[in-house]
């Protein structure tokens, strides 16, 4: 009866404890800091408790309508038969649940029900995750926010960083000004969609570094939404309003930024954007003419090192709580095509996707090829 | 009883369809989920259920009355994120804050039957611009998402009974004999119930109620035989209201945050006129009730359960996911019309 009720007790013991788990915060450095690189030297560290694979791993995306959502989409699928994990993954969903909070959390609490390993995903909202980061951890099961990522540090998560985005598209803009002997003049900056982090973040990168210039800037603000229609449209309103600018710092819809200076005969400027395919090739076209462009991108790839970092979590590997992506970066003088832009894809197609620090090699043409018919 | 169940079955035929419809594929998601019948899979279920629930009943009463109400989603976002700054502190101003958020949805409610009755606007065109002002107040409330809500509040309602008794210590931790018949029912389920019960219920027999109907039936005889229309009018879409605000509390509480997110307003203003019409109540009026756009609710839900399990070989690319739930919801939909293969004479169909 004793050794009964001691089991009971052990029993009880073992089960709280269970439901005290998730990740262990320890001290660094963690695991491939190349490829998973901490934030800054704050970030912590978490550990969880290593085990065999192969894992069962879902993405639940919130909104999908635009393109990069697609390609994010087609990547997590290509990425999951990339013969470098496809044998760690025992079983991959998709599922993309709208901009609906509650049917985004449902999503993700029923694959912690159905006993998945890790779930992959961009957040509707940076709030409001508060009752699955308990249950995931509950049940140890690793869960990964990035792109759209919380305003917590309770989880690990993965992104590129926004500001210093910023700040480089602001310092290329400059130098090339510098090479023009410019030293004056409006600089039009288009900003994404308002209230979102990214954009704010973007926004400040930017205007720190012009205002902290030499120069005598004016800098003229235009709202785009990241979206190639509004953005051409609200350039075109501006170049109309002030006549001709020395330089263009746009956060997304660069296609819109080209299209606008073309219809307007706008002459060609440097102007740093996104990475739009048609953006890049663009650039490659006029960059003679004077078009010095810088293409810095957010990119759909970003859901493969999500789906990696995932996969190292679950080995038992030190991970940063906050994973700082490296910028892909390609200026004027580093496009080629077939390499870094395609001139026979679309032109709104995200062209970066290739990490190579992360192994993570899965080019352009490899994703549009990638069937709509299976799962 | 059996005559009067038959009666019923005839009235009511959307309404058992939709309850039929609903238990069926409930039953097969369960059966196909690794964890299906269990507690917990029942609380993710109620949880994703519960808010669209609400909605779906605040659209149903102004549906009665033959309008629509392109606000609700709104007014769920408004009290939401007024929820969300209020429901904070002690347990009284807890209290507090979930009256007023519940409140402030229904006077919006009220004002939208002020302005369709003494307007004299459209509902459609009325609650478009009153749903625009709802978001422009949310957004006002709370420019970034965010929010400060008691985690343990949010833990103990998005649960079932037992965690909720565990939370708060009563009822010997949620151990006690007498709770555990109950320990597995989900909170939300609970309020939803307890909800309808005290309003709808009430509601559907009054005068006010019964007037509803009327309107939506035929507004003239009804005007002719001396009902208060104007009463029942504003009523309705008070109501309206109030059930909004209730969906915008659930939403608060379930993410412990507000966010004036305005394209999730009007996908759940465009959800709960599709909840409405699957659980049986004519867009025309007159004809339907709530609880069948509770199950509706619940149907557009399961649904979308079905993309996250493992079917066999049978699954749907996640880029024609929304594509084929349109094309199930359309079916949904288009079984309600089923009558009209059978009519005898075209006029019947304006019976």
């Amino acid at each position: 009866m004793k050794k009964f009720t001691a089991l009971v007790a052990a029993g009880i013991v073992a089960s709280a404890t269970a439901a005290l788990a998730g990740p262990e915060i320890v001290d660094g450095p963690g695991v491939d800091p190349t490829c998973f690189a901490p934030w800054s030297e704050d970030t912590k560290f978490f550990q969880w408790e290593g085990r065999e694979g192969p894992f069962k791993i879902a993405v639940v995306n919130g909104f999908v309508g635009n393109t990069w959502r697609i390609q994010m989409v087609k990547t997590a699928k290509a990425f999951a038969e990339d013969p470098a994990i496809a044998d760690k993954i025992s079983e991959f969903r998709v599922v993309s649940t709208g901009t609906d909070a509650p049917a985004q959390l449902g999503a993700i609490e029923d694959f912690i029900n159905q006993g998945f390993d890790a779930i992959v995903t961009i957040a509707v909202s940076p709030e409001g995750f508060d009752r699955v980061i308990r249950l995931a951890d509950r049940n140890d099961v690793v869960l990964v926010p990035f792109d759209n990522v919380l305003d917590t540090d309770a989880v690990m998560q993965v992104n590129e960083d926004q500001l210093t985005m910023g700040r480089m598209w602001a310092e290329f803009t400059l130098n090339e000004l510098a090479a023009k002997g410019v030293t004056s003049g409006k600089i039009l900056e288009v900003r994404g969609l308002p209230g979102n982090s990214v954009d704010r973040d973007r926004s400040i990168g930017i205007n720190e570094v012009l205002e902290a210039s030499d120069g005598d800037w004016e800098i003229v603000s235009v709202v785009g939404n990241w979206d190639d229609g509004t953005t051409q449209k609200v350039v075109a309103d501006a170049i109309a309003v002030h006549g001709e600018f020395v330089a263009i710092v746009g956060q997304g819809g660069s296609n819109g930024v080209i299209q606008a200076l073309m219809d307007a005969g706008h002459p060609w400027v440097p102007v740093a954007g996104e990475s739009e395919n048609g953006f890049r090739k663009a650039i490659a076209e006029y960059s003679d003419e004077g078009l010095k462009g810088i293409s810095i991108g957010q990119s759909p790839g970003l859901v493969a090192i999500a789906m990696k970092a995932a996969i190292s979590a679950l080995e038992g590997n030190v991970m940063p709580q906050l994973i700082s992506v490296p910028l892909p970066v390609a200026t004027y003088e580093e496009l080629e095509d077939g390499l870094n832009y395609w001139s026979d894809l679309p032109d709104n197609f995200f062209t970066v996707n290739e990490f190579p620090p992360c192994g993570v090699n899965i080019s352009g043409p490899a994703i549009m090829s990638q069937s709509e018919t299976d799962n | 009883m059996i005559e009067r169940f038959k009666y019923s079955l005839r009235q009511n035929r959307g309404f058992y369809g939709a309850l039929l419809g609903l238990i069926v594929l409930y039953l097969l998601y369960n059966s196909l989920h690794p964890r299906g019948f269990s507690t917990a899979v029942l609380i993710q279920n109620a949880n994703e259920a519960v808010v669209l629930a609400f909605v779906a009943v605040a659209q149903t009463i102004p549906v009665l009355i033959g309008g629509l109400d392109l606000s609700v989603g709104a007014v769920m976002t408004l009290a939401s994120c007024i929820a969300s700054v209020l429901v904070t502190g002690s347990p009284a101003e807890m209290t507090l804050g979930i009256i007023l958020s519940v409140l402030a949805g229904t006077m919006f409610g009220l004002l939208n039957g002020l302005v369709v009755v003494y307007g004299r606007i459209q509902p459609i065109i009325a609650t478009l611009a009153t749903g625009a002002i709802a978001i422009g107040l949310a957004l006002f409330v709370r420019p970034q998402p965010g929010g400060d809500i008691d985690g343990d509040l949010n833990w103990a309602i998005t649960n079932a009974v037992f965690d909720f008794a565990e939370t708060y210590g009563f009822a010997d931790d949620g151990n006690a004999a007498w709770l555990q018949p109950i320990a597995w029912i989900p909170v939300p389920l609970i309020i939803l119930t307890a909800v309808m019960l005290l309003v709808w219920v009430p509601y559907r027999r009054s005068v006010t109620g019964r007037t509803a109907y009327a309107i939506g039936s035929a507004e003239g005889a009804a005007y002719m035989s001396g009902l208060p229309i104007a009463r029942a009018k504003i009523m309705a879409f008070t109501l309206a209201g109030f059930f909004a605000g209730c969906a915008g509390l659930y939403l608060a509480i379930q993410t412990s945050s507000g966010n004036a997110d305005v394209v999730q307003a009007g996908e759940y203003t465009l959800k709960s006129i599709a909840a409405v019409v699957i659980g049986g109540t004519s867009l025309l009026g007159g004809v339907g009730t709530a609880v069948g756009s509770i199950f509706g609710a619940f149907i557009i839900r399961i649904i979308e359960f079905f993309f996250r399990i493992n079917i066999g070989s049978f699954s749907i690319d996640p880029l024609l996911q929304t594509l084929f739930q349109g094309v199930v919801l359309l079916v949904a939909v288009s079984l309600g019309s089923l009558r009209l293969t059978r009519i005898k004479n075209r006029l019947d169909v304006f019976r």
